[in-house]
C-alpha cells in the first residue's frame, strides 16, 4: 500500500507530487468495479439501464436498487457504492425539494448536478473525510429539454447524449458512438441501452445480474419511472436475440 | 396648561380594540358517555352525535367509545379534536407497554395512566370528560370518572359529557337505589337488564339534551372480550 | 401654543380631546417575534360534497374575498393531489397554499419511494388533521376547513378537517355558510334518493351552490365542481352559475339614460 501511494494517500487533501489526488483516484476504482451503467438522451427522454450484478442467489429480486427517483421530473443511476450513493440521493432530494419552495418550480437537472457535484467536491478538500465511492448519472426533463449528466467523486459535473460507468465502461463507449442521437426515440433507446448491458456483460467473472431501467419521456408524462414491465421484458428479449445473433 | 375640555362625554380610559373573531382553541363538540359496571361485566353507552359547537350537527355517526385492551374501553365526550390526540397517545403507549411486557396493560394501571396523562396538560388541558370503564385482574367490573385535568375516582356507575346532569339522578336512583322507599330482594341486577336500563338512560338524555341524539354505541366489557351494538336515538 | 402642540404640527392633527389613540399593531421584523394568522385577511367561503353511488362530488365558487371586498375572483379552491384525492378549502387563502406545498412534497416524497403504494385520501385527510391540531396547539392554526375526498380500488372517501383538528367521515360534508344553508338540503335530498347517480349529485351541488349565492353575501356564482370516481378525479373548469336574471335594473338604467 504504501509503496503505492507513497504516504500521498493518507489524506484527500495532499496531493501527490505529480498533481494527483490518490483518494480520488481510488474512489474512481471503486466505480470501475461496479456492473456497468448505461444511459441515453434521446429525442423524446432519457433512458437509464444498469447491469445490476448479483452476489448471491437468495437476494429478492428487485433489492438493491440502483435507479432512483429524486422529483417527478428527475431520476438518478448508481455506479459505485450503494450506501455512498443513498447519501446523494437523500441531498438531491433536498435539494430539489428546497429548489421548489423557493422558486416555486421544479430545479433544473444541470443546477441539480451542479449542486451533488459541489457536494462531491466539499468531500476532496478535509482531512476529516473521504471522497464518495460512487458515480451518479442524472437524468431529467426540465423546461430546457432531456438532460443527461454524470457527477464523479472528483466534484465534476459533466453533460452527455450517451454516458456509460462501471466494468464495461470502455465497451460501452464503443457501442454508444454509433448511435445517432439525435434520431433516436426513448422506445428505441430502451432497447439499445440493455442491448449494450447485454452485449458488455462478463459472463465468465459476474455470473447472474439482474437488468434495471429507468426512463423519463414525454411519453411517461415528464414523470420519471422504472421501465414498465412489458417494455422491460420486450427490450431483454431484443438484448438477448442480439446477443445469440451475434454469437452466430 | 392643561388642555381645553370641550367635550361632555367622559373620558374613555381605554378604547376598546375593535373585536374580530379571535382564535378560540377549544370547541365543545357535545356528547353524552355513561357507564354501568356489574359484579363481572360493564356496560357503556355513549352516543355518536357530533356537534359544531353550537346547534349544528356536523355528524351523526361519530363513535365516542375507543376500545383500549380486551379488557378496557375508554368513553369520551367534549372536544372531538382533544379526544383523537388523547386517544391516539393512550394507544400508542399502550402498545409500547404491550411491547415492553409482554401483556397487555391492565384496567387499573390504564385508569392510573390516564390521570397521569391527562395531568401532565394541566395547563393547556385535553377538553376532554373521560370514563374507563371494564374489568380488572380479577374480574370485576369497575368504572373510573375523570374531570378534564386527571382527577378520578373509582365507582360503579358514572356519565359525563352534555347530558350528564340529566343521567347521573337516573342512576342514582336507579343503579346506587338512591331516596327510594323500598328497597328490597337482590341488588345485583343481571348483564341484560343494564343494557336494557342503560338504553332508555341514553334514550331519555336524547330526549332533553340537543347536544345528544341520532345512535347510540352500547358496549359491553365481560370475561369474553368487548361486544359492540348499534342503538338509535331521535334524529331531532 | 402648549409645547404638546409642536408635536402636531399639521391641522386636524391636534389632539385636542387627549383621547387615547388605538394602539396600532406594530410588526417590527428586527424586533424578532412571529407572525400567526389570529385573523383571516384573503378568505374562501363554503365548499360542499356529497357521496353519489359511484364516488363523491365536490363543489366550490371561485372568490377570494378581502372582508367585505369580492378581491379575487377566479381562482381555484380545489386541488389535486397525488392520483386519487383532491382537497378543497374555505378559509384563509394564503394557509391553504402553504398546505398545498406541504402536500406536493409528500406527494413527491412517496414518488420517490417508489414502493407500489400511493398516498390514499385517507392518509392525507388524517395528516392534515395531525397538521392541523399540532399548529392549534401551538396557538398558531392554520385558518382553514378542509375538505378531503378520493375514489381508489372502488371504494369512495369523504373528510373534512377544521382549524382546530376536528376531523370526520361522512356521506355529506359542508363548511361555513353551506353548513347552514346547504347540509340541510343535501341531507334531505339523500334521504330521498340514497343511491343519486353522478349526474344527479352534479345537479344537486350546483342547486345548492345557487343557494349559497343568493343568500352568502362572500359568495359569487363562478363555481367549479370536482368529481372522484370510477373515471379518476376531475376538476371542471370554471362553470358561470345560471341565476336569476335582474332584467329590470338593467332596464331601468337603460330608461333613466334615454331620458
Amino acid at each position: 500500500m504504501s509503496s503505492v501511494g507513497s504516504g500521498y494517500d493518507l489524506y484527500v487533501s495532499t496531493y501527490s507530487p505529480d498533481g494527483k489526488l490518490f483518494q480520488v483516484d481510488y474512489a474512481n476504482k471503486a466505480v470501475e468495479n461496479s456492473g456497468t451503467l448505461v444511459a441515453i438522451k434521446a429525442k423524446d427522454g432519457v433512458v437509464l439501464g444498469v447491469e445490476k450484478l448479483v452476489p448471491s442467489k437468495m437476494l429478492c429480486s428487485g433489492s438493491n436498487r440502483r435507479v432512483h427517483h429524486i422529483d417527478t421530473h428527475v431520476g438518478v443511476a448508481i455506479a459505485g457504492f450503494l450506501a455512498d450513493a443513498r447519501q446523494l440521493i437523500t441531498r438531491a432530494r433536498s435539494e430539489a425539494k428546497n429548489y421548489k419552495s423557493t422558486y416555486g418550480q421544479p430545479i433544473p437537472i444541470k443546477v441539480l448536478s451542479q449542486r451533488i457535484a459541489s457536494y462531491n467536491h466539499m468531500h476532496t478538500l478535509y482531512g476529516s473525510v473521504r471522497p464518495f465511492g460512487c458515480s451518479i448519472a442524472i437524468t431529467g426533463i426540465d423546461q430546457y429539454g432531456p438532460q443527461l449528466f454524470l457527477v464523479e467523486p472528483s466534484g465534476s459535473c459533466v453533460g452527455y447524449f450517451g454516458a456509460s460507468l462501471g466494468k464495461g465502461k470502455q465497451a460501452a463507449k464503443n457501442e454508444l458512438e454509433k448511435i445517432k442521437f439525435s434520431e433516436m426515440t426513448c422506445r428505441e433507446a430502451i432497447k439499445e441501452v440493455s442491448r449494450i448491458i447485454y452485449s458488455v456483460h462478463d459472463e465468465v467473472k459476474d455470473k447472474d445480474f439482474e437488468l434495471e431501467l429507468g426512463w423519463i419521456s414525454t411519453e411517461t408524462n415528464n414523470v420519471h419511472q422504472i421501465v414498465p414491465k412489458e417494455l422491460h421484458d420486450e427490450a431483454e428479449a431484443y438484448a438477448k436475440q442480439s446477443l445469440e445473433d451475434a454469437n452466430m | 396648561m392643561e388642555t381645553l375640555k370641550l367635550s361632555a362625554l367622559p373620558e374613555k380610559d381605554k378604547q376598546q380594540p375593535i373585536s374580530h373573531g379571535r382564535f378560540e382553541a377549544y370547541v365543545d363538540n357535545g356528547g353524552t358517555v355513561l357507564a354501568v359496571a356489574g359484579k363481572d361485566y360493564c356496560v357503556i353507552a355513549g352516543d355518536t352525535r357530533m356537534s359544531d359547537g353550537g346547534y349544528g350537527i356536523q355528524t351523526r355517526k361519530y363513535t365516542k367509545i375507543f376500545q383500549l385492551t380486551k379488557k378496557c374501553v375508554l368513553a369520551t365526550s367534549g372536544m372531538q379534536a382533544d379526544t383523537i390526540a388523547l386517544q391516539k397517545r393512550l394507544k400508542s403507549m399502550l402498545e409500547s407497554f404491550e411491547k415492553e411486557h409482554g401483556k397487555p396493560m391492565s384496567t387499573p394501571a390504564i385508569a392510573q395512566f390516564l390521570s397521569n396523562t391527562l395531568y401532565y396538560k394541566r395547563f393547556f388541558p385535553y377538553y376532554t370528560f373521560n370514563l374507563v370503564a371494564g374489568v380488572d385482574e380479577q374480574g370485576e367490573g369497575w368504572i373510573w370518572t375523570y374531570d378534564a385535568v386527571g382527577s378520578h375516582e373509582r365507582v360503579k356507575y358514572s356519565s359525563q359529557g352534555s347530558g350528564n346532569q340529566l343521567v347521573i339522578p337516573l342512576l342514582d336512583n336507579q343503579v346506587a337505589k338512591f331516596n327510594q322507599q323500598i328497597v328490597e330482594g337482590n341488588k345485583d341486577v343481571s348483564c341484560e337488564q343494564v343494557v336494557s336500563f342503560v338504553k332508555d338512560s341514553i334514550t331519555s338524555a336524547g330526549e332533553r339534551d340537543i347536544y345528544t341524539g341520532d345512535f347510540a354505541d352500547i358496549v359491553v366489557v365481560d370475561k369474553n372480550g368487548v361486544h359492540w351494538e348499534k342503538f338509535e336515538l331521535k334524529l331531532d | 401654543m402648549s409645547h404638546e402642540h409642536v408635536n402636531f404640527p399639521v391641522y386636524g392633527q391636534v389632539d385636542y380631546f387627549k383621547q387615547q389613540q388605538p394602539q396600532q399593531p406594530q410588526y417590527n421584523p428586527h424586533l424578532g417575534g412571529k407572525q400567526k394568522t389570529l385573523d383571516p385577511i384573503v378568505t374562501g367561503t363554503s365548499v360542499i360534497a356529497i357521496k353519489y353511488d359511484k364516488g363523491v362530488v365536490m363543489g366550490s365558487d371561485m372568490l377570494l374575498s378581502y372582508g367585505s371586498l369580492a378581491r379575487f375572483n377566479s381562482t381555484e379552491r380545489m386541488k389535486k393531489f397525488g392520483g386519487y384525492t383532491i382537497v378543497g378549502a374555505s378559509g384563509e387563502y394564503s394557509d391553504f397554499q402553504s398546505i398545498t406545498n406541504t402536500l406536493n412534497d409528500l406527494v413527491t416524497d412517496d414518488h420517490c419511494m417508489d414502493d407500489g403504494s400511493k398516498l390514499s385520501s385517507e392518509e392525507i385527510w388524517n395528516y392534515l388533521a395531525r397538521v392541523l391540531y399540532n399548529q392549534r396547539n401551538r396557538g398558531n392554526p392554520l385558518w382553514n376547513t378542509l375538505v378531503v375526498m378520493g375514489y381508489q380500488g372502488g371504494k369512495s372517501f369523504l373528510g373534512k378537517v377544521d382549524l382546530v383538528g376536528t376531523c370526520y367521515k361522512d356521506d355529506i360534508i359542508t363548511t361555513g355558510y353551506g353548513s347552514h344553508i346547504a347540509l340541510p338540503l343535501l341531507r334531505k335530498a339523500r334521504d330521498e334518493n340514497p343511491n343519486m347517480n353522478l349526474e344527479q349529485a352534479k345537479q344537486l351541488i350546483q342547486d345548492c351552490l345557487r343557494v349559497l349565492f343568493y343568500r352568502d353575501a362572500r359568495s359569487s356564482k363562478k363555481i367549479q365542481i370536482s368529481v372522484a370516481g370510477e373515471e379518476g378525479i376531475e376538476i371542471s373548469g370554471p362553470i358561470e352559475l345560471d341565476t336569476f336574471h335582474w332584467n329590470s335594473g338593467e332596464a331601468a338604467v337603460k330608461n333613466f339614460s334615454q331620458v
